[in-house]
């Protein structure tokens, strides 16, 4: 048997069948994106019915085998008592949804309900479970004092 | 036991001395600027409403300027105000006093509590640490003691078991202004000087 009659038996239909495979474990995998993406977390026991964050944006890629790529995202937190604790914004970030973590190496922001509150920085972590939010550089912080919350008489 | 005793500093110099620590004077600002943190890493716990900065923490604010290398502070909820801030490992506060010098406290540690009780506010910088913290004023003066408390409202200092350490004293002790020249012309007599070396 020559050459040219191993690659047209063999080879060939071999080849065809490794790509035709591929191509199917490609397409099983969630792919594509979404328009105004949500995930919500709830808090535990006793308090499961009450939000403890939502993290949205504005689109989401969903890519094979990687995290989403989450674009103008938004991370807000809340208390028991449904009053927001924290809102974190961005331009985007992934987001992890086996690990329950969100990162970035970008910009993001910081801030309270009434931005009294405001914190800047480039690249964090978010970490979902235990919501902590790790700024890895150049952080700052502004702290306002308004009329209500000044001590001043 | 740690008895908290009153001194004047120079800055109370300009001061009226206030007859309580929460003062409601005019020569207070009606309103405070911002406050800005600086630093190279944070952690924040969104939960909790607890941050944490770490690496060359820097604090800018209208009364005083702090450097440390690790703060942490309560983040407070809308309406609400900062309360508690802790900063640690090589605290500096430079504050300016109403002559116009820079002051400068460091410590181990700094501990700011911010509360309102019973329509009274309270606002206070307490400065403790090993060594003991201490506060230079512009002129050089030092005061040392084991904790050394600022109120931010009335811009009072109180110190406990302190010491107070004058550069006046240093500099113009009596053996110094009645020294001979360095280097006396030969055969001159200097009566009560001690022999040239």
């Amino acid at each position: 048997m020559n050459a040219r009659r191993v690659i047209t038996r063999f080879l060939l239909p071999a080849g065809a069948v490794a790509l035709a495979a591929a191509l199917a474990a490609v397409r099983a995998q969630p792919t594509g994106h979404a328009l105004d993406f949500t995930t919500t977390q709830y808090f535990e026991p006793p308090h499961q019915q009450q939000v403890k964050s939502i993290l949205s944006g504005a689109e989401a890629v969903a890519r094979p085998g990687q995290p989403y790529l989450i674009h103008q995202f938004r991370l807000q937190t809340f208390d028991v008592n449904g009053r927001t604790n924290m809102i974190v914004t961005g331009p985007e970030c992934f987001y992890n949804e086996k690990a329950c973590t969100a990162s970035s190496a970008g910009p993001l922001e910081v801030q309270n309900g009434d931005g009294s509150f405001h914190v800047a920085g480039d690249g964090f972590l978010w970490r979902q479970t235990n919501s902590l939010l790790t700024i890895s550089n150049n952080v700052r912080t502004v702290i306002k004092y308004g009329a209500k919350m000044t001590a001043w008489p | 036991m740690n008895r908290l005793w009153p001194i004047l500093l120079l800055l109370l110099g300009a001061l009226p001395a206030p007859a309580q620590t929460n003062v409601t004077t005019a020569t207070l600002p009606t309103a405070r600027g911002p406050t800005l943190i600086s630093a190279r890493t944070g952690d924040f716990d969104l939960n909790a409403r607890e941050a944490v900065y770490r690496g060359h923490v820097r604090v800018d604010d209208p009364q005083m300027q702090l450097t440390c290398e690790q703060l942490s502070a309560d983040m407070p909820q809308e309406g609400g105000h900062v309360s508690h801030i802790v900063a640690e490992t090589n605290v500096v506060i430079d504050f300016m006093d109403n002559k116009g010098l820079t002051n400068r406290a460091t410590g181990d540690k700094a501990v700011y509590i911010y509360s309102v009780q019973g329509g009274v506010t309270n606002e206070t910088v307490t400065l403790t640490g090993d060594p003991q913290p201490q506060m230079e004023d512009g002129q050089g003066n030092t005061i040392v003691g084991d904790v050394i408390v600022w109120d931010r409202l009335s811009n009072h200092w109180t110190a406990s078991n302190f010491k107070i350490i004058y550069r006046h004293s240093l500099i113009n002790s009596p053996a110094a202004t009645n020294a001979a020249p360095a280097n006396p012309p030969p055969g001159t007599n200097q009566p009560g000087a001690p022999p040239a070396r």
